[in-house]
């Protein structure tokens, strides 16, 4: 499974039940990346993506999505113990934040292969990350 | 001490009297046969904030693995930095909430509660405290998208009162920012300490943030606020912004600050904001910000501070003479290219023809880190 995650400053997902932000420029850069392939996202995850989107959706997509197969978690899951590559956005931006991807990537074996910025629809700079599990 | 009761007491009549209404309602749908089931879920359709508050709750609940961690310090929310959990791969955590994981009905259930600030818990190293689940305590009547600002009268004291706007793209600033030095908010009796970010204790605080409205030397908007505090209330406004610029949806946005007594300077501020064409799909919360600044002690019915680890009000030299600009003021070293607290011991040393004393804006300052210059490795410059 190929997770992508987005977080802030302070690795923050989410607050209060909400992600924290969301950019349609980022949401079309996911779709192309995937586009070979399959995009994995929970129901709630889908409503920011057009309604057109090939997207899997459904309650458990950690589960669902096979290896080579991408799942863009927000409020879902993340058995890293499944994940093989990670696509890191970071939002470059300070949210208010309850729920937190701190997974220590080095430690879990994961190297940075690439690192990219990119201008988002409503955010100045956002910066992807490709982490890449060693064998 | 601050009562709420005045705040949103009319509030909490409408609410009273919609609560009624929907109980009526309620017992006529019943008469006509109608199942429970159907009522529970019409209940909970028109109160529960989304559908995706739902959705989130019911994967939280079937998580196991999301396990609380310890609660954030005041490193930790600076920093992000690995957070124990009983199963080290499931990569999130989630901070331990004071609120229950279902926020609390908004509009079709009891009365508003009356809150008090002597309820909320004392300052214990996080920087907020959510109120009433993270639910703001909007009417539906006060839930419009057509954008406007307003900014409430001084009181008797000359404090800010409450600031309540309808964000829209339309309101959001199209000029650089303005100088606000001009205004002096109440308690505003500065102090610089090392051990504060930027030097200066106080920030003039916007009540509703120049990105949002472009407010700027404007005297019922601006508190005097901790750097601590200031600092806080940023991601509040940068999610009120960016969502609003991705969306182009309105987000209604209150903030009351609240002052203990005839004290001149704030306890905290009570931030609230619903993004209103989702219902509060993207943006919902409702939260108490502390207006602290961990390491000093502030005497909040005046704005005189000292040094915690002093154990007293601060003696000439400690607290040292800034200009009053609302600026940050640092000092450089143009050889070596260093950026260091106007506090650092490493300041005396450095030759008058390498030191260039900066005061300047956030960016003018982000702008020196693009040319190279880096924060004193004994001081920590700027951070």
């Amino acid at each position: 499974m190929i997770l992508m995650v987005c977080i802030d400053d302070r690795g923050g997902m989410m607050f209060n039940h909400r992600r924290q932000s969301r950019d349609r420029v980022l949401c079309a850069r996911m779709l192309e990346i995937a586009k070979d392939t399959r995009l994995h996202v929970t129901p709630y995850t889908q409503k920011i993506f057009d309604p057109s989107a090939p997207l899997c959706v459904c309650d458990a997509p950690w589960q669902a999505a096979a290896r080579g197969e991408y799942y863009f978690a927000e409020d879902g899951e993340i058995p890293m113990e499944r994940v093989e590559k990670v696509y890191l956005y970071r939002w470059n931006r300070a949210y208010p934040g309850d729920r937190f991807f701190h997974a220590d990537l080095a430690s879990l074996g994961f190297i940075l292969t690439q690192s990219e910025d990119f201008t988002g629809s409503s955010h100045d700079q956002i910066t992807e990350e490709i982490y890449v599990k060693e064998n | 001490m601050f009562d709420f009761k005045k705040l949103f007491g009319k509030r909490a009549l409408t609410r009273a009297l919609a609560a009624l209404l929907l109980a009526l309602v309620l017992c006529l749908s019943a008469c006509e046969g109608q199942g429970t089931g159907i009522v529970d879920t019409t209940v909970a359709d028109t109160s529960a904030p989304t559908e995706q508050q739902t959705t989130v709750a019911d994967t939280d609940t079937d998580a196991p693995t999301e396990e609380p961690t310890e609660e954030p310090t005041e490193e930790s929310t600076d920093e992000p930095t690995e957070q124990p959990t009983e199963q080290p791969t499931q990569g999130t955590t989630e901070a331990p909430t004071t609120e229950p994981e279902t926020p609390a009905e908004t509009e079709t259930e009891e009365p508003t509660p009356e809150l008090d600030i002597s309820n909320l818990p004392a300052y214990s190293g996080k920087d907020y405290v959510a109120l009433n689940g993270n639910v703001p305590y909007f009417t539906e009547s006060e839930k419009v998208t057509t954008s406007y600002e307003t900014y409430g009268d001084l009181d008797a004291l000359g404090r800010c009162t409450v600031v309540t706007a309808c964000c829209g793209r339309d309101l959001m600033p199209t000029t650089d920012r303005g100088n606000i030095s001009s205004i002096k908010p109440t308690g505003w009796v500065q102090a610089q300490y090392s051990i504060v970010n930027g030097g200066n204790l106080y920030n003039r605080c916007h009540l509703i943030g120049w990105q949002i409205t472009g407010e700027n030397a404007n005297a019922q908007n601006l508190i005097t606020g901790t750097r601590y505090f200031n600092e806080n209330m940023i991601p509040y406004e940068n999610m009120i912004a960016d969502y609003i610029k991705e969306t182009n949806n309105h987000v209604m946005y209150r903030v009351t600050p609240i002052f203990e007594g005839n004290n001149l300077v704030a306890s905290g501020a009570v931030m609230e904001a619903w993004s209103v064409e989702d219902e509060g799909d993207g943006v919902c919360f409702c939260v108490y910000l502390y207006n602290v600044q961990p390491g000093v002690v502030i005497d909040y019915a005046t704005g005189e501070s000292y040094l915690e680890a002093d154990g007293g009000p601060t003696t000439p030299g400690e607290e040292t003479t800034i200009p009053d600009d609302g600026l940050l003021h640092y000092v450089l070293n143009k050889s070596s290219k260093k950026i260091h607290k106007t506090t650092c011991s490493s300041v005396p040393t450095i030759k008058p023809s390498n030191r260039e004393d900066f005061a300047g804006t956030e960016e003018e300052l982000a702008a020196l880190y693009a040319k190279g210059y880096k924060d004193c490795g004994s001081c920590k410059g700027a951070h």
